[in-house]
């Protein structure tokens, strides 16, 4: 790695007038593991680095409000969310993915911000988050704003954030009785490699009929990227195997996926077919 | 930039202290200024657990860990776990069960199995194999690996 400087402010406040607005090769630092791989593959060469390690805000903060919302500090490490009896409860398919996300290592210093801000399509938690309707809270230098979780991702490695923003925290509303949600991740290499697609879906079901669906597709495409037209024609719908391969059909027909060592453009449209019938099933069984 | 900074932490039960850049690595400095070589690079990308280390209590990637986020942090290497006369069960585990071949990944495996009998002391197959998924051998001792495991695990529970 090319040497850098490093700057460990105490307050988030600092933090952010430590970052530079118009500097890319400024940049917040968490845990550090996706960034890290950047540089040593000299993708990216820092002179300065803003370590959030040491913020005395509590980022690393997991609750549920009187709403029933359930908080996630942005500092929380994945591990931090894996193990938590409230993810458990809450966000089950939370705790799902993180079970086979990346590794144990990568998962007790990664955290939630920086799986997050990095903008790698490939991150598991964003398609589910997006399913689940989660928001972000993003604080720079003017305040803070919320940021829905459809609107931080904008392209790859692209997300909505200001260099001189950082996530404070990430909040998933509180579920409507019944829902289903889960996280479904194809690798095409190895068992333990990056997914080559990733599926999130949640819906709810009443007598045999679709109240309620969210879906979205991750890793093959440039970014986690919600499917609202399919989304829209699972409402209403019966519960039945027609419903469901035809949304497949859909969602499969509905993104471009991007070809890369991990299989071509119609290889994946077609494991998007396989594993949006697989996240549906799931999440419409009684 | 890059100016060196002196770090404290505390180093297999010792207080130590140690100059390092701002772009060194955790592995980088246990090899170069304290001559522990049990934690080592191979394949610089936190896949394949050669280099892990036991950072307040949680194994991290030392080939993806900043050294300068291990002042005033707890750290045990591989070096750490045996006494003076004694080994750790689990590395009595893995010489019986004859869990290595060239020995290069066993110091990873068996701080991993560590953390994985302290929170889970007594995992099925099926667990560990999850659990160590971030751990690579290329000899292909997996399957004496697991064996280690549960001997380990089974000793634990007899102590």
């Amino acid at each position: 790695m090319t040497p850098f400087e490093l700057q460990e402010p105490d307050t988030l406040a600092e933090a952010i007038t430590l970052l530079d607005p118009d500097d890319p090769a400024v940049r917040p630092l968490a845990g550090a593991t996706a960034l890290m791989l950047m540089m040593k593959a000299g993708l990216f060469q820092p002179t300065r680095l803003v370590s959030l390690r040491r913020l005395d805000d509590g980022l690393r903060h997991i609750f549920i409000d009187e709403r029933g919302e359930l908080h996630l500090g942005a500092l929380a490490t994945l591990s931090d969310i894996e193990r938590s009896a409230l993810v458990a409860e809450h966000a089950p398919a939370v705790t799902q993915a993180c079970h086979t996300l990346s590794n144990v290592r990568v998962r007790n210093v990664a955290t939630l911000g920086g799986h997050l801000a990095h903008g790698d399509p490939h991150m598991d938690l964003p398609p589910l988050l997006l399913a689940l309707g989660a928001r972000a809270r993003a604080v720079g230098p003017h305040g803070e704003r919320w940021i829905d979780a459809a609107d931080l991702f904008v392209g790859y490695y692209q997300t909505s954030l200001e260099r001189d923003e950082l996530l404070s925290e990430i909040v998933i509303p509180s579920p409507e009785p019944d829902t289903h949600a889960t996280y479904v991740k194809f690798t095409a290499l190895s068992a333990d490699d990056w997914p080559a697609v990733g599926v999130a879906a949640a819906a709810r079901h009443r007598d045999g009929v679709i109240v309620d669906a969210k879906l979205a597709v991750s890793a093959a495409t440039e970014r986690p990227t919600r499917l609202p037209a399919v989304e829209a024609a699972l409402r209403g719908a019966t519960v039945c195997a027609d419903t469901i391969e035809s949304a497949a059909e859909a969602a499969a027909r509905s993104v471009e996926p991007l070809a890369d060592l991990r299989g071509s453009s119609a290889y994946k449209r077609e494991m998007i077919r396989v594993h949006v019938r697989r996240a549906l099933v799931t999440v419409t069984r009684s | 930039m890059s100016a060196l900074r002196q770090i404290a932490f505390t180093l297999n039960g010792r207080a130590v202290t140690a100059d390092v850049a701002p772009h060194h690595t955790l592995v980088e400095v246990l090899q170069e200024q304290f001559a522990l070589y049990g934690a080592r690079e191979s394949c610089a990308q936190g896949l394949c657990g050669c280099c892990t280390a036991i950072v307040d209590g949680r194994a991290v990637s030392g080939c993806l860990y900043l050294a300068a986020f291990a002042d005033g942090a707890d750290v045990v290497t591989i070096e750490g776990l045996a006494d003076r006369n004694h080994l750790d069960p689990v590395q009595e585990a893995f010489i019986s069960c004859n869990a290595f071949q060239c020995g290069f990944c066993t110091s990873g495996f068996i701080l991993m199995t560590r953390q994985l009998l302290e929170q889970n002391p007594d995992p099925t197959d099926d667990e560990i194999r999850h659990y160590l998924s971030g751990n690579l051998c290329r000899c292909g001792t997996y399957p004496d690996i697991i064996n280690a495991v549960h001997a380990a695990a089974a000793t634990l529970h007899k102590e």
